[in-house]
């Protein structure tokens, strides 16, 4: 238990020290009002030019309140590749190495809590924006307790994809390209601008084998057609993807961890 | 007029030289931002280019059109900030007090400050935005010739936005994130056509985020061969630019020295 409860007090610290930039969360929210404004402009421009009330079963209502999800999702993503890159490259790593503490699971605590009140904060204001542009959602309270149950797990595997990404500064100079390309495919093939059941066939079964999907369509879909076996089935998807993507974080930390050369001081 | 415009053209090349130096320092890290921003924006292109082709948001809008505003927007974005790389932080520089080693120099102070830095990842943009326009639209001598017309004046807007924006550190105190905010904002709306917006946000994309100047005017021109289009173009980033300078200077008497010891190499 006490193993639990320092991470659980590094996730509440993170989460705290959040709470006071008040700057950041209004720029944030600022552009959130921004974005789902274009979004909905740019649906509504297709739905009224095809002349068709449905896409794929969406309808604009539920477009947008599925983009106002998946904004809150990609808007709380974690910085913890900048924070690895900072550490290795200042050698701050090795005071988080004496510490008793894992420094990937540190990382995930502290991400965690940061992660949540930025969903939280960002959500508050997403759902005002989508009730007045989408209307009031059908289902809601369901949908609402499904993403919640999703998100814990999808905010995990958006973790380690970022953690795998920083672990590459102990071999790269920089990370920031590739923490850009891999945060642009998160987007993209993770549905952040559409649902990837709006895809051309061919395209979704190929986004459908890659983990992006199950970070932010699959919690942001059940928002607006919430379904317990499609719950069930996204859980197992996330579990899948958790265990291939911790292994990995696990193999290339351990591999990282050889290369660091500490001279006392 | 000539010589003095001649002497600071030359004063860009001589900075320009010199950031490219500091930047190719560190090669890897250079190179890495250089091409994965490039990357970046074939994802985005891809993804539009998908989109407009499968559901009709603009009517008689095709993916040569959409090419063509990403084209636009990343060339005059990234050489806006290649060259003027220093508009990007004047929120920060003028919070933290950093005029002081700016006002020490026998030059005008903001021609001189923006040329400070160089943006690494705006190099990728600018070349995004050539490699686009040539390979994928093969343009004829003509439209090439307006196409880097059009470039320098969309960044001439960036350069004026950019520097309006980081002024707002003048009157507001730290506004790193409301500049970082709005300049996206600007970046957000100039991706999309001009033509899904309408009313009051059709006024606003005129005025307090000029993205008229940026994807409208400049691609109607560049479809059209419509040399009027060009000119208002022209107009609206000239105008946006002499609005930055009147706001910087106003703003400039109220800057206090923060007594920040700095030194330029």
């Amino acid at each position: 238990m006490s193993f639990l409860r320092k991470y659980a007090a590094l996730a509440w610290i993170s989460a705290r020290s959040n709470f006071a930039y008040a700057g950041e969360v209004g720029g944030r929210l600022m552009f959130l009002s921004v974005i789902l404004f274009i979004f909905m402009c740019v649906w509504k421009a297709a739905f009224a030019n095809a002349g068709q009330d449905r896409f794929a079963g969406y309808s604009l209502d539920e477009i947008i309140w599925y983009l106002a999800l998946t904004e809150c999702i990609m808007m709380s993503s974690p910085r913890v590749t900048a924070l690895i890159d900072e550490d290795v490259r200042t050698g701050a790593i090795a005071v988080q190495l004496v510490r008793p503490l894992s420094y990937p699971l540190y990382r995930l605590a502290s991400n965690f809590g940061e992660q949540t009140v930025k969903f939280a904060s960002t959500a508050l204001v997403a759902v005002a924006i989508a009730w007045v542009l989408g209307g009031p959602p059908s289902n809601f309270g369901t949908g609402a307790m499904m993403v919640l149950i999703a998100l814990p797990m999808a905010f995990v595997l958006d973790f380690l994809g970022y953690m795998l990404i920083g672990l590459g500064a102990f071999w790269l100079e920089d990370t920031t390209g590739l923490m850009l390309i891999y945060s642009r495919l998160t987007m993209i093939a993770g549905g952040m601008l559409m649902p990837l059941d709006l895809f051309p066939e061919p395209v979704q079964a190929i986004l459908n084998a890659l983990p992006f999907g199950y970070i932010v369509c699959g919690p942001a879909r059940l928002l607006v057609h919430p379904d317990w076996v499609s719950l069930v089935s996204l859980l197992w998807h996330q579990l899948f993807w958790v265990v291939v993507m911790g292994t990995a974080v696990a193999l290339v930390y351990r591999l990282a961890l050889n290369r660091i050369a500490l001279n006392g001081g | 007029m000539w010589k003095k415009l001649a002497n600071y053209l030359d004063l860009v090349y001589s900075y320009f030289g010199f950031n490219l130096k500091a930047k190719l320092e560190y090669r890897g890290a250079f190179i890495c931002q250089v091409t994965a921003m490039f990357v970046n924006d074939c994802i985005w292109l891809a993804y539009f280019v998908m989109v407009f082709d499968h559901y009709p948001v603009v009517p008689g809008w095709t993916s040569a059109d959409v090419a063509t505003l990403w084209a636009v927007t990343a060339a005059g974005f990234g050489i806006a900030h290649c060259l003027f790389g220093n508009t990007l932080e004047l929120a920060r520089i003028i919070a933290m007090g950093g005029l002081d080693v700016w006002l020490l120099y026998p030059r005008a102070l903001l021609p001189h400050l923006v040329l400070g830095k160089m943006s690494a990842s705006s190099l990728g943009d600018a070349l995004f935005g050539y490699a686009v326009y040539i390979l994928f639209l093969r343009p004829d001598w003509q439209h090439l010739l307006l196409f880097t017309v059009l470039t320098i004046s969309v960044a001439v807007l960036f350069l004026g936005f950019s520097v309006l924006s980081g002024s707002l550190s003048f009157y507001l105190g730290n506004s790193e994130t409301l500049s970082e905010s709005w300049r996206n904002a600007l970046i957000a709306f100039s991706t999309y056509p001009l033509d899904l917006f309408d009313g009051k946000v059709r006024l606003l994309l005129f005025t307090v985020i000029p993205a008229a100047f940026v994807s409208g005017y400049p691609v109607e021109a560049l479809r059209k061969m419509s040399l009027v289009d060009a000119w208002y173009s022209l107009l609206g980033a000239s105008l946006v630019l002499a609005v930055s300078i009147v706001v910087f200077h106003h703003g400039l008497r109220r800057y206090e020295s923060g007594n920040m010891v700095a030194m330029r190499g």
